[in-house]
């Protein structure tokens, strides 16, 4: 009994100047979070495995499409691949882009990963991008066709191309056709949850305080806690769930001159983000 | 070398530690509005019913929900969405949201210049 209750003492005085010591260590400032100096080789090593078990858990390899390897398929994922992903892990005879040289850490070149990893691993990555590093999720700016296409050409293209073929192929891309922006609001059914997740994909946080999403605590504008009570959007459309879909797509239409931008917004996440919004309810 | 004055540093700010966690940073109070005064500020929001508008914390009964609440307006970056958030563009707005933003669902109140220095002075306090 009195052994039992002194190991209890025992440990918790230890939890307790562990948890002092781990707080003297973070308000010390002695952690160098810049991006010039590189993890210790066990904490990068720990990274790279949990990212990797991560990856292989969670992407489901009977979800690969047929066909992945032919030509057509490949060709369109290069496409892709040279307008989204090369100035960032560049290609043979392709640097990175000067900003991405700078990242920590620094994007790999594919191609080993095209060798290791299956298509439908590197699907997920694409899909959904790693946390704490610069790699984005791509799922809200493109189709399900797209990823796949661009995994097939990581896996199935990049790694039998030389530096002269991948030049030849980018020099002969046709010019990416204008992407057709929707206009009017058609009206649909938007779902909260779905439009907590997409506020975390357009930047959202960095300018508003949102009440439950992490870190959106800056007010570049107004903050959105209450929002659902509101009457008017920017001072100008009556708080309708119509005109937050039309204020989330284009901003700058109804507002000229506003220091909110058109982010790009799919109709979609702009009728989820609404329906989130709507959940927000005045204090 | 260094490494030894890196583990100085080290030590000495561990000492220092303690003293600053204890002395919290006392809030000076700012004036960041020259020749507004934030009490008669705060009357005039009463008076001018901005209230039935905004949520503005510290007034009497200002929980208005027609326009953006005012709570936390020191820090934001912009006034109306376009002007960047300065004494002199907070007393404009104050004064002329007409004219700042044609359309816009905030009237003018016809507030002179002198009170809406002292209405801007008292939104400055709002952190
Ligand atoms: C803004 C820069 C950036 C862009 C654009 C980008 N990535 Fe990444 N990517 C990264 C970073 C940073 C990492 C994490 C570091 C690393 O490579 O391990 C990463 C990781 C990856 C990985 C995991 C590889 C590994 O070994 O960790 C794959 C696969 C990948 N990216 C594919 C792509 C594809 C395909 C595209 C284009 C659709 C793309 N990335 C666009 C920055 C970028
Ligand atoms: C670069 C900063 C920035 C980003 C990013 C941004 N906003 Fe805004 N937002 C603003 C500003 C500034 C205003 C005020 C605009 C105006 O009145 O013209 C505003 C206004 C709003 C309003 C109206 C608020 C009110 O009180 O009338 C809503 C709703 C809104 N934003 C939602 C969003 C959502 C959702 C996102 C992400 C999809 C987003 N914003 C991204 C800066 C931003
Ligand atoms: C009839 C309702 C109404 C009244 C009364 C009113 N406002 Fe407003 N106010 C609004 C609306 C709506 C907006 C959003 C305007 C816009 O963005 O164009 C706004 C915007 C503001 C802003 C900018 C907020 C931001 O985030 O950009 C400030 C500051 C402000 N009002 C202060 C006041 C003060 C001070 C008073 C009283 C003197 C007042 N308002 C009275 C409706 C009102």
């Amino acid at each position: 009994m009195r052994r039992t209750a002194r190991l209890a003492l025992g440990i918790m005085t230890a939890g307790l100047i562990a948890a002092g010591g781990a707080g003297i260590f973070v308000y010390s400032g002695a952690y160098d979070i810049s991006a010039t100096d590189q993890h210790t080789p066990p904490v990068y090593w720990a990274m790279q495995f949990m990212m990797r078990r991560a990856v292989a858990v969670r992407a489901d390899e009977s979800e690969t499409p047929a066909g992945l390897a032919q030509a057509e398929v490949v060709r369109r994922g290069f496409a892709l691949y040279h307008r989204n992903c090369v100035q960032c892990h560049g290609g043979p005879g392709f640097s990175p882009e000067p900003a991405a040289l700078g990242m920590m850490p620094v994007p790999a070149y594919l191609v080993p990963v095209g060798r290791e990893w299956t298509a439908a691993q590197i699907h997920w990555v694409v899909k959904n991008g790693i946390k704490m590093t610069a790699m984005p999720a791509w799922k809200h700016r493109m189709s399900e066709d797209d990823m796949w296409e661009v995994a097939a050409f990581v896996k199935h293209g990049l790694q039998y191309l030389s530096q002269a073929q991948y030049r030849e192929a980018a020099a002969n891309l046709p010019a990416p056709a204008a992407r057709a922006r929707p206009s009017g609001v058609e009206g649909g059914v938007g779902n909260a949850a779905a439009g907590r997740r997409a506020i975390d994909q357009y930047a959202c946080a960095t300018c508003h305080v949102i009440p439950g999403i992490t870190g959106a605590t800056r007010q570049v504008g107004p903050p959105l806690r209450g929002m659902a009570s509101r009457s008017y959007i920017a001072g100008v459309l009556a708080n309708t769930p119509r005109n937050m879909v039309r204020w989330l797509m284009s901003p700058q239409q109804v507002s000229p001159g506003s220091a909110m931008p058109d982010l790009g917004l799919r109709e979609q996440d702009a009728l989820d983000i609404a329906a989130y919004l709507a959940t927000l309810h005045g204090d | 070398m260094t490494r030894i004055n890196r583990d100085r540093r080290a030590a000495l700010m561990l000492a220092l530690m303690s003293l600053a966690l204890g002395a919290c940073a006392r809030h000076e109070r700012q004036v960041l509005l020259p020749g507004g005064d934030d009490r008669r500020g705060r009357e005039l929001i009463d008076r001018y019913g901005c209230g039935t508008c905004h949520v503005v914390p510290g007034t009497g009964s200002a929980r208005g929900q027609v326009g953006p609440p005012l709570d936390g307006i020191a820090h934001r970056s912009y006034i109306g969405g376009t002007l960047p958030n300065t004494p002199d563009n907070m007393v404009l707005f104050i004064r002329q949201p007409q004219k700042v933003r044609p359309g816009s669902a905030m009237p003018d109140l016809g507030i002179p210049e002198h009170e809406a220095r002292d209405v801007a002075a008292y939104l400055y306090t709002l952190k």
